[in-house]
């Protein structure tokens, strides 16, 4: 067989490459070989090869899914199963992040150190309400471990706090009272 | 076309020499990744979408552009020649993704090309900041003010507990890949980048080299970014890896003391040997014209040699690819003619800026 590339020396190499689930194959010559594998720039990788990781996490999930006791979840707006998320390592659209929402915790904190939340930036069109909602959850929390240590006086002041914002919340969803 | 003044051996801004610890810190990027929030991702939209969304963003960029003092070069991908292309992603400005893909899609290019925004690549939108130097505040600074206009004309896919929605599962969140490029070639000398490696790596980060496969680092260039993007804030992922690039910088700076101490004579010898084929080569490989760049960048930062421009170095790095040779020559180049062509740019650039080259005449 003769180099795919140069088109003048045999190959002696075979170069496969997965890409977007595409296999593509080349026959090269050693020398072009040599050319080829160096150039490829490290730009975007994927840090890991993610579809790979995914079917070692959820390898009954891949293999097969058993129709009675458990029918493959698919997102209704894209069409994408559980199981084509596996595989492809990537979401098909926002809806598949609720459709699959119960199994995404225990990977999201295998691919981010044991985090399943976002702290970070949030669009200033959903700034106020999603602060609020979060400030809420906040308080919650402190509310609970007033209780669990006994000082009311303090739970009952979060409590407050927390109706304050849920007002908010709810005035800002009709429109302003 | 508005390609062509992207495709000329140029120095983009952030392959200058300047900024802080650039001797080590060759450069920094800031990547944001969006989508939009009633279209498809790009692994599932239709050609119809593609196009809607191509239209959507670019016009976006192009029209409120100018409220951040930037003027954009739009550039349809499909309407770009194969080598073209490949010439834009030896510059970094587009990914290998992009060149390839089989959707429409384009890349808005801001005229100093610290800014490139990439629609349709595995995500609607891509916004990628580069600067010279390690400047991961200022580079996220810039990519953060885009992204919060173009947050005010376009809708994003964000959810309340997962953040930013993107295709890949190890974007999600704040979809931020922060990177700084190091040029580490003492802590390679010494084997301590392989101790280095798997430590970072526990820390939710990675390294690794950026050219070629495996863990040779071609050229001793070497990636550190940020793995995790959810479940911390921008601000404390950048921190993050500010600390740890500072410490492996610190780091590179004893082993480089180290070699200097022990064999300095052995060190210089070999810089200068690959001044030597820099300078005089009539065929260059990749590899070896890398390795020797690297043995020059050392030589000038520890003050051997005096007389080559380090941004000389900073470009001939991009420009000595196989795209950029063809581009250059304006034909296409067989691996050997590469060499040759390779050789013959080196020698030409590197002479050029002064330095005295003996032996010229004998060739």
């Amino acid at each position: 067989m003769i180099c795919d590339q140069c088109g003048e020396r045999s190959a002696s190499v075979i170069v496969k490459q997965q890409q977007q689930g595409q296999i593509t194959e080349l026959h090269l010559c050693h020398i072009c070989a040599a050319e080829n594998h160096s150039i490829n720039i490290a730009f975007e990788q994927d840090p890991l090869a993610i579809h790979q990781l995914l079917s070692n996490w959820f390898p009954n999930s891949q293999a097969s899914v058993n129709p009675v006791r458990k029918e493959a979840v698919t997102c209704p707006s894209c069409g994408f199963s559980f199981p084509k998320f596996l595989q492809l390592g990537k979401f098909g659209c926002a809806s598949c992040y609720d459709a699959f929402s119960s199994q995404l915790d225990e990977i999201f904190k295998r691919f981010h150190n044991g985090n399943t939340e976002h702290t970070g930036k949030i669009p200033a069109s959903y700034g106020t309400t999603l602060k609020i909602k979060k400030e809420i959850e906040e308080l919650r929390k402190q509310m609970q471990v007033s209780v669990s240590e006994e000082d009311f006086e303090e739970a009952a002041r979060l409590r407050d706090e927390v109706k304050v914002l849920s007002s908010k919340l709810e005035g800002g969803a009709s429109n302003g009272s | 076309m508005a390609v062509e003044r992207f495709l000329q051996p140029r120095a983009s801004s952030w392959m200058a020499n300047d900024g802080e610890n650039v001797d080590i810190a060759m450069s920094t990027r800031i990547r944001l990744a969006r989508n939009l929030e009633n279209f498809k991702f790009p692994y599932s939209f239709t050609e119809d979408e593609a196009l809607k969304v191509d239209k959507e963003i670019s016009s976006v960029l192009l029209d409120k552009g100018g409220d951040l003092d930037y003027t954009f070069s739009h550039i349809s991908i499909e309407e770009l020649a194969k080598l073209q292309k490949e010439v834009l992603v030896e510059k970094h400005l587009i990914s290998p993704y992009l060149a390839n893909s089989q959707h429409s899609g384009s890349v808005l290019l801001s005229d100093n090309e610290e800014l490139s925004i990439m629609v349709n690549e595995e995500d609607h939108l891509r916004i990628q900041s580069l600067q010279s130097g390690f400047h991961l505040q200022k580079a996220y600074k810039i990519a953060n003010e885009l992204d919060s206009l173009l947050e005010k004309n376009l809708s994003y896919a964000f959810h309340e507990k997962y953040g930013y929605l993107t295709s890949c599962p190890t974007n999600v969140g704040t979809g931020m890949r922060a990177s700084v490029m190091l040029h580490l070639p003492a802590l390679t000398m010494s084997h301590q980048i392989q101790r280095i490696i798997p430590a970072i790596s526990r820390l939710g980060m990675v390294v690794r080299g950026i050219y070629g496969e495996g863990s040779e680092a071609l050229g001793n260039v070497y990636q550190i970014s940020n793995q995790l993007t959810l479940g911390k804030s921008e601000y404390e992922i950048l921190q993050d890896l500010e600390n740890m690039t500072e410490q492996i910088i610190q780091q590179e700076r004893k082993a480089r003391e180290a070699i200097l101490l022990n064999s300095p004579l052995v060190l210089e010898d070999r810089v200068y040997r690959s001044l030597g084929t820099l300078t005089h080569s009539r065929l260059l490989t990749t590899e070896e014209a890398a390795t020797c760049l690297s043995d020059v960048r050392l030589g000038i930062d520890l003050k051997m040699i005096q007389d080559v421009d380090m941004s000389i170095l900073n470009e001939l790095m991009i420009f000595m690819q196989p795209a950029f040779l063809q581009q250059y020559a304006d034909k296409p180049l067989q691996p050997k003619e590469r060499d040759f062509a390779r050789a013959k740019l080196f020698r030409e650039r590197l002479n050029k800026e002064g330095i005295n080259s003996e032996g010229e005449d004998l060739a």
